[in-house]
């Protein structure tokens, strides 16, 4: 008799069949930290094993376009864990805010891309 | 070199690095029973039939139907329905992959804003609605660059925008996908759906061009010769 834990790989399929992913992690993330229209500023957390925060905005202040779905985080899903699902933001962000260099000709050119709540914090 | 001397070409392609990686997880895969290769195979035949002629219908019926443009804007899975593109459902394992996760998001360009899509992290693609992507999608020439230097990658594909429209570079860097719905050309008007879709170009719906009466195919991206080039001569 195997003692051995076996890693039940059929738990996406089971939980997400008909669904869809991310619409199967509705309502399971509690309520959202940030509302739409807030600043926030992206944190810059050590990024170990996975991550899909990029480098680029960390450390930069934007604004909130739009609570876009609940997920559990990159980090947590790349080993399937799906316990604690996390709010989605779509953030935008100057240009200017991301790349100091960038032409003053054009000060309003945006960037927008997401992350997930524990990567924001107010500013 | 002394004397002209010829070695055998290849009979067939180049493996690339990938394709091996590719070939190597996907045989573990089968023999862990994480999927068959029958799945592969009927998966490989689902990708193969998607192509973005369902965007482009998205998008001309979105012009004519003020209702419908709204629901594209606010639903994007929702509204591919109306054009035979079910997120959930369509693709064989009825939720979707996770390079193809069911949610779109339909940006609305105005004359005053002009959105464009990237992937800088990979290469994350509305495929559902949009096929395959385009090779210079998934190069790190224009992930890297197109977040950065936007302009001079749109002047490129010969986009010249003026100062007055703001560029909004949409990178999908976690679960939502993105088409671009750009404004409706002038010169299109009394235009049927069928007339429309047509100049909606694949290109116009990544966001890299915008659509014009009797452009009806992507353009082919300038290719610079290497200032530097390697040389892969014979018998040095």
């Amino acid at each position: 008799m195997s003692t051995k834990h076996q890693h039940d790989r059929s738990h996406h399929a089971s939980i997400a069949t008909g669904i869809g992913d991310p619409q199967c992690f509705k309502g399971k993330a509690g309520k959202p930290k940030f509302k739409e229209g807030d600043t926030v500023r992206v944190k810059d957390m050590p990024d170990i094993f996975y991550t899909r925060c990029q480098v680029y905005p960390r450390g930069a202040v934007g604004r909130v376009t739009k609570l876009v779905y609940e997920s559990p985080a990159a980090e947590d899903e790349a080993w399937d864990n799906t316990d604690k699902p996390e709010w989605f933001y779509s953030v935008a962000f100057k240009q200017k805010e991301l790349w100091p260099e960038y032409s003053e000709a054009y000060p309003n050119d945006t960037l927008e891309t997401e992350f997930s709540e524990r990567w924001l914090e107010k500013a | 070199m002394s004397e002209h001397h010829h070695e055998p070409a290849p009979v067939v392609d180049e493996v690339s690095d990938f394709e091996i990686l590719e070939m190597a997880v996907r045989e573990l895969a089968i023999e862990k029973g994480l999927f068959s290769a029958e799945d592969h195979r009927i998966w490989t035949e689902y990708v193969h039939t998607l192509g973005p002629t369902p965007a482009a219908r998205l998008v001309a019926k979105a012009w004519l139907d003020p209702e419908y443009k709204k629901l594209c804007v606010t639903d994007g899975v929702e509204a591919s329905k109306a054009v035979g593109v079910d997120w959930v459902n369509s693709p064989p394992t009825h939720f979707g992959t996770p390079s193809d996760y069911c949610n779109l998001r339909v940006l609305e360009d105005t004359p005053t804003l002009k959105h464009v899509v990237v992937c800088t992290l990979c290469s994350c693609y509305p495929r559902p609605i949009l096929g395959q992507s385009p090779e210079w999608y998934r190069t790190p020439n224009y992930r890297r660059r197109l977040v950065r230097w936007p302009r001079q990658v749109l002047a490129e594909f010969g986009l010249q925008l003026p100062s007055d429209v703001q560029i909004r570079v949409a990178d999908s860097n976690q679960k939502t996908r993105y088409i671009v719905m750009p404004v409706r050309p002038a010169g299109t008007d009394g235009w049927t759906e069928d007339q429309l879709a047509e100049i909606v170009t694949r290109d116009c719906l990544i966001g890299v061009a915008v659509p014009k009466p009797g452009v009806t195919s992507n353009t082919t991206r300038p290719i610079h010769k290497a200032v530097h080039p390697v040389e892969h001569g014979h018998g040095h």
